[in-house]
């Protein structure tokens, strides 16, 4: 494993924070552009017990 | 040309390490912004995510490194805590879902897409030195490669899911749940043997004489199981990263004149039609995935992430290589976490497929990797 350079340092710095600034961007501008948050509308805090099947997507769903 | 991908060590760039006390402020104040603008349930879950994303990056639970230990090294110990981390979750996921109707098993079809997405993703994984959410906390660490691959990875199972019904339509059955089938006391018996059998297969491998159990693995397990069991009782569903990605792609894709998700038959669907429509920050995997960037971020404020220089052609590999990732993860209806511990814990078959032919994928991907010369 290579000791950092002050270079290497510098550019991972500046990598990760176009990074944040970018992720950051994007979800601000889908929270202004999005449909708006219904807040009496709030999912259970708790799914199991509450009788609401979860409405989320998932990575194992095929359609 | 700088950094990326390999192993993570503790000493590394001192200007990413400025202290934990302003993330965690940070953290906090998303906390109650999610609270007070989204949901409780969100805000909740966002926490649950920094969670894991502490737990991989400062045990540094790599799946992807896991194997290829494994494979390379004949180290078992990554494996271990990876079968140890499939058994509790299994514990914990498989009696909670024979109990509460609400909760939902991670069930995908086995299917040819399934087939030759988790061989395209076991293979890919190796290359690019994380799965999807190695590829979340190593970006979260600040690891240049890893930073760069998720936008791509996000693009490419952006791709996959406009093609998912070509490849659905080349043979697909229909979702197989041992809970749903056999109750959970079968089902969890049936997963527990399957765990056992893979872990004399490891020891056939590996040979006498082999250090089985490593502290940080097995701390890692332990934690990664019980925040996947929080993420499934408050989210209702398995955790999972993959969906959370191609979400943010298709978001933008829909912000531009070219794509109508309407002629998509998988985002006019109604479930993600009305996802697209929402903010991210309602979306399950979504604040997951950013809880996670923020834990793994959290962790390296002190214990920073060093990696080795890369040079064009490996930076080049590193990229195609999370593109392919991410299209492969949506054919196999998920990574590591999605399909591997979310559908083997919640009993899924799918899950079981995936992690034979993601294997098979990596026994070709460890030889490119060193091919390419990620390892010398």
């Amino acid at each position: 494993m290579s000791a950092p350079t002050p270079a290497r340092t510098s550019t991972r710095k500046r990598l990760a924070w176009v990074f944040w600034v970018m992720l950051i961007g994007f979800v601000v501008w889908d929270f202004r552009t999005s449909a708006p948050i219904d807040l009496r509308d709030e999912p259970p805090l708790i799914a199991a017990g509450s009788g609401r099947s979860s409405s989320g997507g998932h990575c194992s769903m095929s359609k | 040309m700088t950094s990326a991908p390999s192993a993570i060590a503790s000493p590394g760039a001192p200007a990413l390490r400025s202290g934990r006390l302003p993330l965690s402020v940070v953290i906090a104040g998303v906390f109650l912004l999610l609270a007070g603008f989204v949901s409780i349930r969100q805000a909740v879950l966002f926490l649950v995510g920094v969670g894991l994303g502490a737990a991989l990056a400062g045990c540094r639970f790599g799946f992807t490194t896991g194997w290829r230990q494994l494979v390379a090294e004949r180290d078992p110990r990554g494996v271990t805590g990876q079968l140890v981390l499939l058994a509790i979750a299994a514990a914990f996921a498989m009696p909670l879902l024979a109990h509460f109707s609400e909760l939902q098993a991670a069930l995908g079809p086995p299917s040819v897409a399934l087939l030759v997405g988790a061989f395209l993703f076991g293979m890919s994984m190796q290359i690019a030195d994380g799965c999807g959410s190695g590829t979340l906390y190593k970006a979260g660490m600040g690891v240049p490669l890893n930073l760069a691959i998720l936008p791509l990875f996000a693009f490419g199972s952006f791709a996959g899911s406009l093609h998912l019904e070509h490849w659905l339509a080349l043979g697909a059955s229909a979702p197989v749940g041992m809970v749903e089938q056999f109750g959970a006391g079968p089902a969890l018996a049936l997963t527990l043997a399957g765990l056992v059998a893979l872990a004399a297969l490891a020891r056939w491998w590996v040979g006498p004489s082999r250090r089985w159990i490593e502290r940080r693995w097995m701390i890692g397990a332990i934690t990664l199981a019980v925040l996947a069991t929080l993420n499934l009782l408050i989210a209702g569903q398995p955790w999972g990263v993959v969906y959370g990605f191609g979400l943010w792609a298709a978001k933008l894709a829909q912000a531009t004149p070219w794509w109508d998700p309407a002629g998509s038959a998988f985002w006019s669907q109604a479930g993600h039609a009305a996802r697209l429509s929402q903010s991210v920050l309602l979306d399950i995997t979504s604040i997951t995935n950013l809880g996670i960037l923020a834990g793994a971020l959290w962790v390296s404020a002190r214990d920073g992430a060093s990696s080795r220089p890369l040079g064009a052609t490996q930076w080049l590999t590193g990229l195609v290589a999370g593109l392919v990732m991410g299209y492969s993860s949506r054919l196999a209806f998920g990574c590591n976490v999605g399909a591997m511990l979310s559908g083997i814990s919640t009993g899924s078959v799918h899950g079981w497929i995936w992690v034979v032919l993601a294997f098979g994928g990596t026994l070709i991907g460890i030889r490119l990797r060193r091919r390419f010369g990620f390892d010398s």
